[in-house]
């Protein structure tokens, strides 16, 4: 009877894990400044652990919505909730990267970390541990006793986002995360990401760098002046598209061809050509024509579009 | 509330470790300890010799042998007589030769004393003779007058005036206190609140010039950041007036005549209630301007512009201490009563009614009353000002625009 009630108890608490699957929802949001209506109905549904892209161009509407979501501003309309509730410090444990960066300059990193800490509620032995272990993580265990207007601005960036995330909040909210750091810093805050995906976190993060959306986000919207011109799943929008280019890698041949089906060479680097095609039939000539010159081909690839080239075709703005 | 506190303790560590801060406490400290020692200084430094001396040429001795009182009257002079005629030329060689600083030249002219003041310069006495020379060689002369008529010290003292001396005031609500401690208690606050609560306004500018703002309201709420930097900078405010009084209590006690002191400070005035009335209208008072000044703090973001934007509330703290001052000087008038009402001068106006005895229990409850409601309105205020002007980091704006503002938001 006792071992029933304990496997009862597994199952029911199994079952407790599972139904704590979150979800973030907005519903029709819009704002308006004045007369300027700078967000116009924008809806978006996080379900699952992972990152959610929002892209567009300056002043597309990307940090009013966060800053929206997260309650620094009120939405003109709409709806934005959180496992059904509203979205407020008390019900959601967030953690925010701001586009503006900010610190307390003369204040030690180490105060200025515990500080906010103590904030989002950790006691003072629960967020040393956690201080140190992020300061450990990206790399700027050194700068822990420095004041923070002695860093670098690529290491208060890192301190910064220390910050959003020390308190090991359910949904994280990174505004332009990358922009300003290095290369190397840039790899680190990476990683980072990955883990915190790893760790069934629910991440809003803004970018202009599609190279890293495409790396991390499951999910995007694209938004340009307040609209949103492109939204769902990455994979799924990408395959949408059908494939414009081909790569080829071939010794000899390719010339001949390339002159009597009159293909467009994107790039070409020595034997490498990056080729327009107008759809995929036509790729399939090219590589017939190919076999039937005995061409030796290294490389024959279709390509669909980047989620760049989407970006610049759906906003019609290069970045 | 465990937020306002954890803002609070860190308001203070930033406080205390401001090199501004420091450095003026260090003078603050410095001035008591010196303003103390004052007396001291001037003893050390003129000490018997620095006296001014004086040359008494008395030719025709009209002071006959009364001189020997002057002595007995403790002035600041050291006298010297001459029964030698000098001649002017030969007065202002021994001041040009340092012999003698001035000189007082007696002669009768037809029974009517004239007396001659000789001075390098008169500027250093505005041009006047002393009145206690004066007094000093007009007391000399009499008595020299008295004794010729050989008059005997019963038949003198009938005719010499002792007064016994008693005041009695016709107001019924004449003030009672000592002056000095009254302008102390006023002083202290008027300084609390220009230049402790004058600090949160720069906290508050200081979070939006480091745009470290945005992390702050997405941690705690805007409220909580208004009232735990008012609270911390207050803190530490009462701590360093405190500190300020245990060192001019030091200082006095160890560096003072404790007679002159007891004078000075007769604490026989200050009671329980006074010392509790004053706690409150400290803590009141500091409330209401610190306030005042968070408000202000929010309107702009840049440091250089928080001494404009806290011009205002500065010019309010001043006209309400003279206020309080001015009505000191005429406790039982209207102007007292009004300055003892009115929210901007109560702080300081009211612990001094008190302790003059001219605030009746009515008029108290009625001070604090108007006191506590209108510091609670400056808060909400305040906290509705800084949630609504989080995100400007621009210019400075007008309050009543940030309101419009929040509305529309």
């Amino acid at each position: 009877m006792i071992k029933l009630l304990f496997y009862a108890i597994i199952v029911l608490s199994m079952y407790k894990v599972k139904g704590d699957i979150m979800s973030l929802e907005l519903k029709d949001v819009c704002k308006t400044f004045g007369e300027k209506e700078v967000v116009h109905k924008i809806n978006l549904k996080l379900e699952k652990p992972g990152v959610y892209g929002l892209l567009g161009t300056n002043g597309a509407g990307k940090t009013t919505t966060i800053r929206m979501i997260l309650g620094i501003i009120k939405k003109t309309s709409g709806e934005i909730n959180w496992n059904g509730k509203e979205v407020t410090r008390e019900n959601v444990n967030f953690g925010y990267l701001p586009e503006e960066r900010g610190i307390y300059p003369k204040t030690k990193i180490y105060e200025q970390l515990l500080y906010f800490a103590n904030l989002k509620g950790l006691n003072k032995r629960e967020a040393t541990k956690s201080i140190d272990y992020w300061l450990k993580r990206l790399e700027v265990e050194e700068y822990k006793n420095m004041q923070a207007e002695k860093l670098s601005k690529g290491n208060q960036q890192k301190i910064q986002f220390i910050t959003a995330i020390l308190h090991d909040p359910e949904l994280i909210v990174l505004d332009e995360p990358f922009s300003g750091l290095d290369p190397i810093n840039t790899e680190i805050l990476k990683s980072v990401i990955k883990e915190l995906v790893e760790k069934d976190k629910y991440i809003i993060m803004s970018s202009h760098q599609m190279a890293s959306v495409e790396e991390f986000c499951t999910d995007i919207t694209i938004l340009d002046r307040g609209n949103t011109v492109v939204q769902g799943n990455l994979a799924k929008i990408k395959n949408s598209y059908k494939s414009d280019k081909i790569e080829l890698d071939v010794e000899n041949g390719i010339e001949e061809i390339i002159k009597k089906m009159n293909l467009k060479v994107l790039q070409q680097k020595e034997e490498e050509y990056l080729l327009k095609i107008d759809d995929e039939n036509q790729a399939q000539e090219i590589l017939k024509e190919l076999i039937n010159r005995n061409s030796k081909i290294r490389k024959f690839e279709m390509k669909k579009p980047s989620l760049n080239e989407i970006f610049i075709e759906k906003v019609g703005e290069v970045q | 509330m465990k937020n306002l506190w954890t803002v609070t303790k860190f308001t203070m560590k930033d406080m205390i470790k401001r090199k501004s801060f420091i450095i003026s406490t260090i003078i603050l400290l410095v001035i008591i300890v010196v303003g103390f020692n004052i007396p001291n200084i001037i003893n050390n430094f003129a000490g018997e010799e620095f006296n001014e001396k004086i040359l008494v040429v008395d030719s025709e001795n009209i002071f006959g042998n009364s001189k020997e009182i002057l002595n007995q009257m403790e002035l600041e002079y050291s006298f010297e007589f001459t029964s030698e005629d000098l001649t002017q030329e030969q007065i202002k060689e021994k001041i040009d030769n340092k012999d003698i600083d001035t000189c007082l030249k007696f002669t009768n002219e037809n029974g009517i004393i004239k007396m001659e003041y000789i001075v390098e310069s008169s500027s250093m006495t505005f041009g006047e003779v002393p009145q206690s020379l004066i007094m000093a060689f007009q007391t000399l002369y009499s008595n020299e007058q008295i004794i010729k008529l050989d008059i005997s010290p019963e038949e003198l003292a009938a005719i010499s005036p002792q007064f016994n001396i008693e005041i009695i005031e016709t107001d019924e609500n004449a003030a009672k206190g000592n002056v000095v401690i009254m302008m102390l208690i006023s002083a202290v606050l008027f300084y609390a609140v220009v230049f402790c609560a004058g600090q949160v306004s720069t906290a508050i500018t200081t979070e939006k010039t480091s745009k470290i703002i945005e992390t702050l309201v997405t941690s705690t709420k805007p409220a909580t950041i208004v009232l735990g930097k008012t609270l911390g900078i207050g803190i530490i405010g009462l701590l360093q007036v405190i500190l300020m009084i245990v060192v001019a209590g030091l200082s006095a006690h160890f560096c003072m005549d404790q007679e002159i002191l007891e004078t000075i400070f007769d604490l026989s005035n200050i009671t329980i209630k006074l010392v509790f009335v004053a706690i409150i209208y400290f803590i009141l008072g500091y409330a209401l301007y610190s306030l005042a000044y968070a408000l202000t703090g929010s309107t702009v973001s840049k440091p250089e512009d928080v001494q404009s934007a806290n011009g205002p509330i500065s010019f309010i703290a001043v006209i309400g201490f003279y206020l309080s001052y001015f009505s000191m000087t005429n406790p039982s008038s209207n102007l007292n009563k009004i300055s003892g009402i009115v929210p901007i001068s109560s702080p300081f106006s009211m612990p001094l009614r008190v302790m003059m005895g001219t605030a009746t229990t009515s008029e108290l409850i009625t001070s604090i009353a108007v006191l506590t409601i209108t510091t609670i309105l400056v808060a909400i205020i305040s906290i509705k000002i800084y949630s609504s002007a989080i995100l400007n980091t621009g210019s400075k704006k007008s309050i009543i625009k940030i309101l419009k503002e929040s509305k529309k938001k």
